[in-house]
């Protein structure tokens, strides 16, 4: 008897590992994951892309047709046409749609020429090209970070960068992935590199260090400091960038510690620091930014939340795709789920867990210490998606790093949650996550009328930057002389109050 | 329900005031310090660990057992002076690495490590190797016992290991590591001689490194 082969993929961002033998469709695999195939599968269209990040998939003629060489050389593969001959991780290209763009309205002072506007995240790049006299945006791009190939989260991208040639490869990695998203804007709006006049960047405090060619050693472990932390500008010439020569890129300045220029363009976006009144803003994702204060202070800090709120280390967690849990609501005690896409359940996103666990300790499924009821081990929310009792954990983690973190700086602050005017939250998962939920989860106690959810406020942030590039260098030197960053770590009762935070609030727990 | 059993229960339960009174009580009526400890503490904070493991215990469940279990202990150690049925599991130096600023896991593992009978040297957080050394030194460790919660600062563990060398202290001592990014592998990579994978593993992992020596 001989033994077949079999094969290990990890796919990402999901981070769900599967077996297969040698020679079995990537199609199959992939399909009970929730990639999608619009045309059948017969390699007719690129809708099923995924990127092969590490192992070797052999690209048939098909693909070689609908992929262009670059694309086949970045490992871009169609997964219809593909069997298992080797070890893999791929990337799918179809999360990409839950990255957040920008569409707000906004005030300007028209300028001439045209601006790229980029929201450099850990996990995705938006970029949008602008036209300064109208306000108009011209075209938008949106990319996974191709670091994230060397570590999904900041920490685990400053260890790659600790290795020889590490920050080198990250570096030439982003400046790369961006002149290439700059110049798939250009073609789109069918303009030319010379008409470009300013590129603002923005992103947390290791995105600013890695793309400008600053060490990062400062940021891998306590104080989490680095001195480097101002304005970066840079002549699109020696960036090696297609555009106009006189051309400027600028990276706008970090806050302190992680806190990143995402913010400060946040700050910019919601107008906080011309606020008479205390307000707040938050960002949440894996590395969770808070702001809050008023046009004369401003306290900022980040705190570690954990993937929980990005459905990572979830067992059945995923990003909000096609499957993905992402609304529970109770209804004569039952639960009630919503799906993306209107198919069957195969997972659980971040607004989904949060909601779950609301319903749960409604419904006491789930105690206020966490503990599922009767000593479960999991919970489910619809057949076959459940919720593990660990999961619940990395939930309680995730809001109480961000609970304390806000109750810190409002203590600074010298005022309280409760007397905030108005909380804006930033971001993917602030635009989906259910209001009513986050309060009764005991992440944001605040009424829902006092929560607004603000968009891609760092992309927003970014394109008013680029219009105010007459009068203001980028340094917003005067604004961040009111910001004063919180070194949470440092703060010796932030472990009591995350202690504290662990808990859910009980159902006595007074709510309007 | 004996004596014992009430104390296990408040110590599980994380009730500090009733595990000092059941403490003095006990004391009252005649029990030996010597006796709370393999008949009550010891298998209470087992009972925790356990519960940790299974997830039934979260964080704040653990330190409200391990404050309880303290309010014992702060009772009991004074009179153990001298009591020759009391032997000290022996002596741990722990702390979080340098650069590190994690204490809450590190913490968990100390109160459990105390109440299963160790001495516990806590030097605190961001410890850098010298301290450990001296600490080592000044209290003739048997165990030295380091946190880390950062893919970044792990690499600090080894900086440890190498300095006890460098000092000519590896032979006398065992080291132990564990914290969120750390795994066996990594362990054994940096040639460290044990790893808890959670507080209660640290318990046992520190028991046999001390058996073997």
């Amino acid at each position: 008897m001989t033994e077949k082969k079999t094969h290990r993929i990890i796919v990402r961002p999901t981070g769900v590992e599967l077996r297969a033998p040698a020679g079995a469709s990537l199609r199959d695999l992939l399909f009970e994951q929730g990639v999608e195939f619009p045309c059948g599968g017969q390699g007719r269209c690129r809708g099923c892309r995924v990127r092969v990040l590490e192992g070797t998939a052999e690209a048939n003629a098909a693909q070689r047709e609908r992929l262009s060489p670059q694309e086949l050389e970045d490992g871009w593969r169609l997964a219809c046409q593909c069997s298992l001959g080797d070890d893999l991780v791929v990337e799918l290209r179809q999360w990409d749609a839950a990255i957040l763009v920008d569409d707000t309205p906004f005030h300007f002072e028209p300028r001439p020429g045209l601006g790229v506007a980029v929201d450099l995240g850990t996990t995705t790049l938006v970029a949008q090209l602008v036209n300064l006299s109208t306000g108009k945006v011209l075209a938008v791009r949106t990319a996974l970070n191709a670091q994230a190939r060397y570590g999904a989260d900041i920490m685990s991208r400053l260890q790659f960068a600790a290795a020889e040639d590490g920050r080198a490869t990250l570096e030439r990695l982003i400046r790369r992935q961006i002149a290439s998203l700059i110049t798939h804007l250009m073609v789109s709006a069918k303009v030319s590199g010379d008409e470009i006049r300013d590129v603002v960047l923005v992103g947390n405090t290791v995105m600013h260090h890695l793309f400008c060619g600053i060490d990062v050693e400062p940021l891998s472990h306590y104080p989490f400091e680095s001195n480097e932390i101002g304005l970066q500008t840079f002549r699109a010439s020696e960036l090696e960038w297609n555009l106009n020569k006189a051309s400027t890129v600028r990276f706008l300045p970090c806050l302190g510690g992680f806190v990143g220029s995402d913010i400060l363009a946040g700050i910019l976006a919601t107008k906080l620091a011309k606020s008479l009144e205390n307000v707040g803003l938050m960002d949440l994702g894996t590395n969770g930014e808070i702001v809050v204060g008023n046009q004369s202070k401003l306290y900022c800090a980040s705190t570690a939340a954990g993937p929980a709120f990005e459905g990572a280390r979830i067992s059945m967690g995923m990003r909000a795709a096609t499957g993905a849990i992402c609304q529970v609501q109770v209804e004569d005690e039952r639960l009630v789920c919503q799906v993306l896409g209107n198919v069957a359940p195969q997972g659980v996103c971040g607004s989904g867990l949060v909601d779950a666990v609301a319903a749960g300790l409604e419904i006491e499924a789930i105690q206020s210490s966490g503990r599922l009821g009767n000593g479960a081990k999991e919970w489910t929310l619809a057949e076959p998606v459940v919720l593990t009792q660990n999961d619940i954990r990395e939930l309680q983690l995730a809001k109480a790093a961000i609970a304390a973190g806000s109750r810190i700086l409002l203590e600074r602050l010298g005022t309280s949650l409760q007397d905030l005017k108005m909380l804006y939250l930033a971001g993917a998962f602030g635009n989906y996550i259910r209001r009513s939920s986050a309060r009764r989860i005991g992440l944001i106690d605040l009424p829902i009328d006092k929560v607004t959810p603000a968009g891609n406020t760092a992309l927003l942030g970014a394109k008013l930057a680029l219009f105010s590039l007459d009068g203001e260098d980028g340094s917003y030197t005067e604004l961040r002389c009111r910001i004063e960053h919180v070194p949470l770590n440092a703060d010796q009762s932030f472990q009591d109050i995350f202690v504290e935070e662990l808990a859910f609030p009980s159902s006595t727990h007074v709510r309007s | 329900m004996s004596i014992f059993d009430e104390l296990q229960q408040a110590i599980i339960d994380g009730k500090a005031p009733v595990a000092k009174e059941v403490t003095e009580r006990a004391l009252g009526e005649g029990v030996r310090p010597a006796e709370l400890f393999p008949n009550a503490i010891v298998p209470a904070m087992n009972e925790v660990g356990r519960r940790m493991r299974d997830c039934e215990f979260f964080i704040p469940e653990v330190l409200i057992a391990a404050r309880a279990a303290r309010a014992a202990t702060d009772i009991l150690r004074p009179l153990l002076v001298g009591d020759e049925e009391v032997r000290s599991a022996g002596t741990v130096v722990c702390g979080t690495v340098k650069g590190d600023l994690h204490d809450i896991g590190k913490n968990i593992v100390a109160m459990m490590l105390e109440s299963a009978g160790f001495q516990i040297v806590d030097l605190g957080v961001d410890v850098p190797p010298e301290k450990v050394v001296a600490a080592v030194r000044e209290h003739g460790a048997n165990v030295v016992a380091m946190s880390a919660l950062l893919t970044t600062t792990m690499v600090n563990m080894k900086a440890v290991i190498d300095a006890l060398a460098a000092a000519g202290l590896r032979d006398q001592v065992k080291v132990m590591v564990g914290g969120a990014p750390v795994t066996e592998s990594w362990a054994q990579s940096i040639g460290a001689d044990g790893y808890g994978k959670d507080a209660s593993a640290a318990v046992e992992t520190a028991r046999s490194l001390v058996a073997a020596a």
